[in-house]
């Protein structure tokens, strides 16, 4: 099941991704989004990466719930029933329906957003894009993108390691982590830069981009079943949201 | 290939024919290289030797149609490229298509990593890049990585992840990726830097079979002992032109053995001791080390041999504390100072001088120190100089510079000879020397046979896997 799952077509992948938040986004009820957030939990579960999507999900969906909280449960005016009281502050039964309904709706994306970039292979995804009819300039655009992050993770850390031997950066705690950022990140920006012209010139050399016919070494595995799941999942994400949004018979 | 106008088909038999009047980089007061006649033609083997910083990276930079960069560089003069006519002149240099210059004439840095993309995640995939954007059917793709690699065995490697290869392992990739692009001639840049016995042989029986399909190829080297049997035209840069070299005995070994420390020190506490450690990095299915015992002591200076990708880096790397060992117990009881593998990995600051005393105190004993170190490693005169802009065996001297200012017990050298020309090799003799003199010890690794035996007390031996 893992396998089935991590060897979908990155693709698909997107296509069910963009569905479920269309759906759940224009049905706007809260027990389909919670349906949803917990399905992909499961998914990520099965897909052993349970933990990591729980963390990060929590990171962001918290301190969006708060300032939801803040902004529409307790500035709301309405009169609902009070729930709780600070003094002149009130936290409103109606306010705060308001906000969980926002939150799960954002919370829903989140989930979703998350979960696609924890199953999708970051290799695979290019490799589907340099495969797919799209000019050869989009996958060399999505690479140079999603590989700037790990390559700059990877010289700041040999930054890092050199400034070690020399006994600089290795404080503790956040005094220590603040003197990190301080002492590498002139020197990680400089070092990029001038790498990544260094690295320039060897691509062009080596035809990259493509300008014309390309091919890739790397398959990505599809199936007459997937391209079918995805227009599918394409034209519902249109059509469903279509038919709750768009009032039919009574209203004029 | 280049703008229209310039465009002129020219019969002729050679692959390359080359007039360089004269380059000059963009802010330079002189020209670097001058008055230079290079005809290449196909299966040959043209080795140019120079010294640091005489020009031949620069000249591999022309050659591969890099150099000039438009609107900057100075260039005058003429080649002839599969049947092509390319006119550089100081008020105007052609538009170059690297790519389509590339499929004639492919470039090997001498920093060869950088010729990898870092963008493709197995080494199988890094190999057939340029193929890949050729639109190479799959298919023979896979034919020609199954060719290349067991050619030059790489088939251990195919699955590994590009950018966690050891140096000498990252330089062979690279150059097999280079000759699978298959172009007509093909120029290297010190391409037996940091190989091991087993990889130079595959090398050099490679480049014979390349020049028994009709490549030309072009040797950027420092020494030319290894190809004087194979080449035939052995030339110099020197002065910024080449000349015809003399095929010459290769100049005697200067230094001695360090003298004898080592007897002395048998009864010292050891500065370092390995105890059954096991070493690795995260995500490796294996550790690189297992079950390694190594003591070091005042006085000693100790070797470490072994193939390419055996470790040896990676024991340093430990010694220096950046990687902690995963079982058994290591000891390091005194000041260590480690120089990299590759100098561009230890240099990040924008002048020599900042550079060397980075992280050092404002005010102190350690940064009285740096004049000092600058002119007895022979660095005065480039003390405002970009690190970056300097020759290769410089560029290390300056990395060297940043450790000894610091005046460790244990000094780490991990391949201290790659890159570094004779007046480079003495100065790191009396390095060592002096370290070994002040009651420190030192622990290095190379390839290079002969300096081994010349320097260590004694070698330790990486177990093959
Ligand atoms: N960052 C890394 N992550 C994972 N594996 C690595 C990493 N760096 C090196 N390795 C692997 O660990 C092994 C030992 O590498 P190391 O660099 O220590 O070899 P070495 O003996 O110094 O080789 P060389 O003579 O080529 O410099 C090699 O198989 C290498 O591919
Ligand atoms: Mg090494």
């Amino acid at each position: 099941m893992k396998r089935r799952i991590t060897q979908l077509h990155p693709f698909t992948v997107l296509c069910l991704a963009v569905f479920t938040v269309a759906v759940a986004t224009a049905a706007s009820v809260w027990w389909l989004s919670c349906a949803v957030i917990v399905m992909c939990l499961a998914i990520g579960a099965v897909a052993g990466k349970a933990r990591k999507l729980a963390a990060l999900s929590g990171a962001i969906m918290l301190p969006t719930l708060l300032s939801l909280l803040m902004i529409h449960g307790l500035a709301s005016r309405d009169s609902s029933p009070v729930i709780a009281a600070w003094g002149p502050i009130s936290l409103t039964r109606g306010g705060a329906e308001v906000a969980m309904m926002l939150a799960l709706r954002t919370a829903v994306l989140v989930v979703v957003g998350l979960l696609c970039g924890l199953l999708i292979d970051k290799h695979q995804l290019v490799a589907a894009i340099d495969l797919s009819p799209a000019p050869p300039q989009a996958g060399y655009l999505l690479a140079s993108t999603l590989f700037l992050l790990p390559q700059m993770m990877e010289k700041q850390h040999a930054i890092g390691e050199a400034q070690a031997l020399r006994k600089a950066g290795t404080g503790r705690g956040l005094a220590g982590w603040l003197q990190r950022l301080r002492l590498r990140a002139v020197p990680l920006v400089l070092s990029s830069v001038q790498d990544a012209h260094d690295r320039s010139v060897h691509l062009a050399a080596r035809g990259f981009p493509a300008r014309g016919e390309h091919s890739r070494l790397r398959q990505v595995a599809d199936s007459q079943i997937q391209r079918g799941v995805r227009w599918v999942a394409l034209l519902c994400s249109v059509l469903v949201p279509a038919a709750i949004l768009v009032p039919f018979g009574g209203a004029a | 290939m280049m703008d229209m106008e310039h465009r002129a088909p020219v019969e002729s038999t050679s692959a390359l024919h080359l007039r360089l009047g004269s380059f000059r980089y963009a802010d330079a007061d002189h020209d670097t290289l001058r008055a230079i006649e290079l005809e290449l033609s196909p299966g040959s083997l043209t080795v140019i030797s120079g010294d640091s910083g005489s020009g031949k990276s620069t000249f591999g930079g022309v050659l591969a149609g890099m150099l000039p960069r438009q609107g900057a560089d100075s260039c005058e003069g003429t080649f002839i490229l599969a049947g092509q006519r390319i006119d550089y002149s100081p008020e105007h240099s052609p538009r170059i298509d690297v790519a389509g210059w590339a499929r004639h004439l492919g470039l090997l840095p001498q920093d060869a990593g950088l010729y990898l993309s870092r963008i493709r995640q197995t080494v199988a995939e890094e190999l057939v890049f340029a193929r890949e954007n050729e639109g190479m059917p799959r298919k023979e793709m896979t034919e020609l990585i199954t060719e290349f690699s067991t050619r030059l065995s790489l088939e251990h490697l195919l699955e590994r992840d590009p950018s966690k290869l050891s140096g000498g392992q990252e330089r062979l990739v690279a150059l097999t990726a280079l000759s699978a692009a298959n172009p007509s001639i093909i120029v290297l840049d010190e391409p037996l830097a940091g190989l091991d016995s087993t990889a130079t042989a595959t090398v050099t029986a490679m480049i014979t079979r390349l020049r028994a399909a009709g490549t030309a190829l072009v040797v950027l080297t420092r020494t030319t002992e290894a190809w004087e049997a194979e080449a035939e035209t052995l030339l110099t840069l020197a002065d910024g032109t080449l000349r015809p070299a003399t095929r010459t005995a290769r100049t005697a070994a200067s230094s001695s053995k360090p003298s004898g420390f080592a007897a002395a020190a048998a009864s010292e506490k050891p500065l370092l001791a390995f105890a059954g450690v096991q070493l690795g990095y995260k995500g490796a299915s294996a550790p690189v080390i297992s079950d390694l015992d190594l003591e070091v002591r005042a006085g000693e200076c100790v070797g470490l041999a072994g193939a390419n990708g055996t470790g040896k880096t990676t024991l340093l790397k430990a010694a220096a504390g950046l990687l902690k060992p995963i079982a058994g117990k290591l000891r390091v009881t005194a000041e260590s100072g480690m120089l990299l593998q590759n100098p561009s990995d230890q240099l990040f600051e924008r002048t020599v001088t900042r550079e060397i005393a980075f992280g050092l105190p404002k005010k102190g004993l350690q940064r009285a120190r740096v004049p000092r170190i600058l002119e007895q490693l022979g660095l005065a005169s480039c003390a405002q100089t970009h690190p970056y802009e300097l020759p290769a065996s410089a560029r290390r001297l300056v990395a060297l510079a940043t450790v000894l200012v610091r005046e460790p017990r244990l000094l780490l050298l991990d391949e201290p000879t790659e890159a570094l020309d004779p007046a480079g090799l003495q100065i790191l003799n009396e390095v060592i020397d002096s370290v070994l003199e002040r009651g420190g010890a030192v622990l290095f690794s190379s390839h290079d046979e002969r300096f081994i035996a010349r320097t260590a007390h004694r070698v330790h031996r990486m177990p093959r896997q």
